[in-house]
């Protein structure tokens, strides 16, 4: 090869094509049908799918992210041509209402990343806010995973669990109650464990597709 | 690549001052780089052990498995590999250039920041700034900087391409180019696309599997296969097999693998389209893979035999195997009867280790082999102690492969099969989790051999007795080509 131009310009269009191909153009149609659902209501006013009261969003996914949970847990039910995710009791939605679903692109508007995880060394928790709606089990998890679920092999959090003095009665948000120098200490969750429990409480991926956008 | 007839006695000489500018920035790169690979097997250990005994770190958050597994996934990509690809690539550029490097310290200087941000890189793991983007964990911020000090480094590759003296270009230095030009790219496009505030969350997902696949067969695997078509040839003093062949795989590999990568989520919500695209696309990479593997094979006709000498050609040769299974694995995975159960479990990162340890690093540690005798002016220490690092290697990664698809095929299945209870799963990938601390243990005492050696040769205690090269065993009678030994007395 003694000139370099052909190869810099074959080389410049074998990567050019996948790039447009694969990210650019699906990215921006993703992006148009997504800004599309969240406006569509008049059409289904109940059934749309844009998740709302998810307040909790955007700091418990930081606190999701920063602790490397995706790591073990995926967020992202198959279809039943890949996989049998859609049968496993309480992972695909309110099978009683007839909701229960794979996931779509339209369950992740509104968040920054979609973390659909790279393994299951725990479960899926794309309808984990359906599944677990007890805000202290939560905690008690997070805190000491196996006196919840003893065949665990999550980590405990304390990091995201702060101590203070009992005052009064013992909070009931509390997941332990130690003894130190005479006096009585709660371990209470932390902001950050809030966040994160709000995070998994408004985990609910099995809204009804509105039909505005159910043909595309 | 001449045969055994003798290079010029000036070309030699040439080599040999080549070689002696790249010392220390070649030193830098390599040591760094072992350090980090060091530190990775490591933490893999550690972290394989936290999955089996999560009690360990009940009282240390900084050290779960969500913060130590990716700070190990990220010291061996950017830590190990890339800065050992930096090395390679420079050598062979220069060599096939015929270039002096002129500004050691400039490049060192750029080395020096790379290791820099990698290690604000991993600490912002430690410490909770990690994103959970798998390959791309650091913080945020950081990226912009980790790319401009990837420009400064390769810069002086590309500037020694543009003042060759021959005006051909060897397929090595094709594969060098292509992977110094797809990574910014790649780079910029993935963390440009995630980290902006708006765009579909789900499609950030699919572009951090994109990246993923174009960093091990775009970025790692051009440079491993740079480094064995100039090394095959010149240890065994033939051409390369056959130029045709070598230039198809090179073609291959660049037309199809940006289309790879979203394979990994396979029935995930993204446009079905886009999965099915990535799997076929995996498919064509057999032709590279059996390609270099058949033109080594072909290069090394008769002299089979060597590759149990020389260890550039023995890891070379490990390297070429493990490219091909890495592909299979690879295009078997992303099948809907076997991805179905073995796709979201421990086994994909099993199949990533098999492309980016099996081949990229078992190749690169041959090359390392090969190159840094040349630039330090005296021989490997022990010879047994590159065969020791070979067979832990070895073990090492095709145990640590191994189990994780076991482990993900046990997983997999109880997870399939919808009625069991989840934990079962749990229980029944346990024991294959424990195999897999063993395997990191394994390889971690291989690469204590090598940093050794690496360090006793970077302070030029090598050996510099009248025996030639350190080789696997005893050498025999046939062995050394003309050339290198030439080569070998113009350095002294």
């Amino acid at each position: 090869m003694n000139s370099l131009k052909p190869f810099l310009t074959l080389l410049a269009l074998a990567f050019v094509l996948p790039w447009l191909g694969l990210i650019v153009y699906p990215n921006a149609r993703l992006k148009s049908i997504v800004t599309e659902v969240a406006y569509a209501k008049e059409d289904d006013t109940k059934d749309a799918v844009f998740p709302t009261g998810r307040a909790f969003l955007s700091s418990g996914a930081k606190v999701y992210a920063s602790n490397g949970c995706a790591y073990c847990h995926t967020q992202m039910i198959r279809p039943t041509y890949a996989g049998t995710d859609r049968w496993r009791s309480g992972w695909s939605g309110r099978e009683e209402d007839g909701l229960a679903r794979e996931t779509l692109p339209f369950d992740y508007i509104g968040e920054r990343y979609a973390y659909l995880g790279v393994q299951r060394n725990g479960p899926d928790l794309s309808n984990v806010g359906h599944r677990i709606t007890d805000t202290k089990w939560h905690y008690d998890h997070l805190y000491s995973p196996r006196k919840v679920v003893p065949a665990s092999i999550m980590p405990s959090f304390p990091n995201l669990f702060i101590s203070r003095p009992v005052i009064g009665q013992v909070s009931e948000l509390a997941v332990d109650v130690v003894e130190r120098e005479g006096s009585r200490y709660e371990v209470v969750p932390s902001g950050e464990a809030k966040a994160l429990v709000g995070y998994l409480l408004s985990m609910k991926k099995d809204q009804k597709v509105p039909k505005s956008i159910a043909a595309k | 690549m001449s045969t055994d007839t003798l290079p010029a006695v000036d070309d030699l000489h040439l080599r040999a001052r080549i070689d002696r500018s790249l010392r220390y920035p070649l030193l830098f790169f390599f040591t760094s780089a072992a350090a980090w690979l060091s530190l990775s097997s490591l933490l893999g250990f550690f972290s394989a052990l936290t999955l089996n005994v999560p009690e360990l770190v009940d009282r240390f958050p900084y050290l779960q498995y969500g913060r130590l597994h990716p700070v190990h996934l990220n010291a061996l990509i950017y830590g190990w590999a890339m800065q050992a690809g930096f090395g390679v690539a420079l050598w062979l550029m220069a060599r096939l250039t015929r270039n002096v490097l002129r500004n050691p310290v400039t490049l060192v200087v750029a080395g020096h920041v790379w290791n820099l941000v990698v290690s604000v890189g991993l600490l912002s793991i430690l410490f909770g700034w990690g994103t959970s983007m798998p390959w791309l964990d650091f913080h945020g911020g950081l990226w912009p900087v980790l790319l401009l000090s990837y420009i400064s480094i390769v810069i002086w590759i590309v500037g020694m391409f543009a003042s060759r003296s021959d005006k051909g270009a060897f397929i090595s230095q094709l594969y060098i180019l292509a992977s110094i030009f797809w990574f910014p790219w790649i780079y910029i496009t993935a963390n440009g696309f995630i980290h902006q505030e708006s765009g579909p969350a789900v499609m950030k997902a699919g572009i951090n599997a994109w990246y993923i696949s174009n960093m091990i067969y775009m970025v790692f695997a051009p440079i491993a296969l740079a480094a064995s078509y100039y090394i095959v040839p010149k240890v065994t003093g033939r051409p390369v097999f056959s130029y045709a062949l070598a230039n198809i795989g090179f073609w291959t590999l660049v037309i199809f693998t940006g289309w790879t990568g979203m394979n990994r989520y396979m029935g995930g919500p993204l446009p079905a389209w886009l999965p099915t695209v990535g799997s076929t696309a995996s498919i064509f990479l057999f032709i590279p893979a059996l390609a270099a593997f058949y033109n080594q094979v072909k290069t090394m006709e008769g002299k089979l035999a060597w590759a149990n000498y020389s260890p550039a050609l023995r890891f070379a040769f490990f390297g070429s195997i493990a490219f091909i299974v890495g592909v299979a694995l690879n295009v078997i995975i992303a099948t809907f009867p076997v991805g179905k159960t073995l796709q979201l479990t421990q086994a994909q990162g099993g199949v990533d280790l098999v492309g980016v340890y099996g081949f990229f690093t078992m190749t690169v540690f041959g090359a390392i082999y090969f190159i840094v005798p040349r630039v330090v002016g005296c021989e490997w220490p022990n010879g047994q102690m590159i065969r020791f690092h070979f067979w832990f290697s070895a073990y090492g990664v095709g145990a640590i492969a191994a189990f994780m698809i076991f482990a993900g095929l046990a997983q997999g299945y109880v997870i399939g099969n919808y009625t069991e209870e989840f934990t079962t799963a749990v229980e029944r990938g346990k024991p294959y989790l424990a195999a897999l601390a063993i395997g990191w243990f394994l390889i971690g005492l291989s690469n204590i051999s090598f940093v050794a050696q690496l360090g006793l040769m970077a302070i030029r205690r090598g050996r510099r007795d009248e025996e030639g090269p350190t080789l696997i065993h005893k050498k025999p009678e046939d062995y050394f080509t003309n050339e290198l030994v030439a080569e070998k007395a113009a350095q002294a």
